[in-house]
């Protein structure tokens, strides 16, 4: 993968496979945002309490804000995973943008399932392990080149 | 990275957990036709409710550390969401970082709310407190 930045475009360039690899999460993490509450344990980092010490409160805030924000992140997903037909995309800035919740939520995802829990929790070295690095390395890249002059 | 067809191959289906893995595609709700919209920047504070409320207002909206996020990327949504200038981003973020949580805005509790609710759409762990157990 190679990330650059021309005029104001990100371009992606992914080596063979990678886009695959990208397309299959987006498409499972869909399935992992549409799923019931409470039927993957990753949706408590998706879908944060919003009071900690508060069940009632809560409870309240899940309610108003839960189907939002599946729509939303759902939306996000769909709309990048477009972009994945191609070995190389091209992205404006505001594209460029809506790929970054997308990455840590798929991070998310990833660190629930090798149980990554703590700062000094070690990634394993498994491919698992590797895609999760590879997203932090291609989210970095993104921030670095949006803030280029 | 090396071998991403190997890789292509072990990662299929698998962040799906073994219960939803044999749900229909039929049987999802029609998310893909639903609108992209990206999260929208705001500033912290609303001028136009001030007037309203206390001077000592009573909320706050929170964010916690997680092993997940990116340094760049939580200082990046604190500049972007909040607008809050690099340095002042980056400060919050290290607090973040360094003591494991950082009151990000104060206010009134539904625009802390709103805020939360922008923090989780863009994967950072937020809540909401009342400012005395903030």
């Amino acid at each position: 993968m190679r990330v650059s930045k021309k005029g104001d475009e990100i371009v992606l360039e992914f080596a063979e496979g990678e886009s695959g690899v990208l397309r299959s999460l987006v498409d499972q993490y869909l399935e992992v945002v549409a799923s019931e509450a409470g039927d993957d344990p990753s949706h408590a980092r998706l879908f944060p309490a919003g009071y900690r010490d508060d069940d009632e409160a809560a409870a309240e805030f899940t309610r108003y804000t839960r189907s939002g924000l599946v729509d939303r992140k759902a939306a996000n997903a769909a709309q990048v995973s477009l972009a994945l037909d191609e070995e190389t995309v091209r992205l404006s800035p505001d594209a460029a943008e809506r790929w970054l919740p997308l990455l840590t939520d798929l991070r998310l995802v990833i660190a629930d399932r090798l149980g990554i829990r703590a700062d000094d929790d070690d990634v394993p070295e498994t491919p698992a392990g590797e895609v999760y690095a590879w997203l932090g390395h291609l989210q970095e890249s993104i921030i670095v080149l949006l803030e280029a002059p | 990275m090396q071998h991403m067809a190997v890789v292509a191959q072990l990662v299929e289906r698998w962040l799906v957990v073994p219960d939803v893995a044999g749900s229909s595609p039929v049987g999802r709700p029609p998310i893909y036709l639903v609108r992209a919209s990206s999260v929208t920047p705001d500033v912290a504070h609303d001028t136009s409710t001030s007037v309203e409320v206390a001077p000592d207002v009573p909320w706050v909206t929170i964010v916690w550390n997680d092993p997940v996020n990116l340094m760049s990327y939580v200082a990046y949504v604190f500049r972007t969401y909040f607008g809050f200038a690099k340095d002042e981003a980056e400060r919050l973020m290290l607090l973040v970082h360094n003591e494991g949580r950082a009151v990000v805005a104060t206010g009134p509790r539904e625009e802390m709310e709103r805020h939360t609710e922008a923090m989780h759409e863009y994967g950072l762990w937020a809540t909401v407190a009342k400012a005395s157990d903030g």
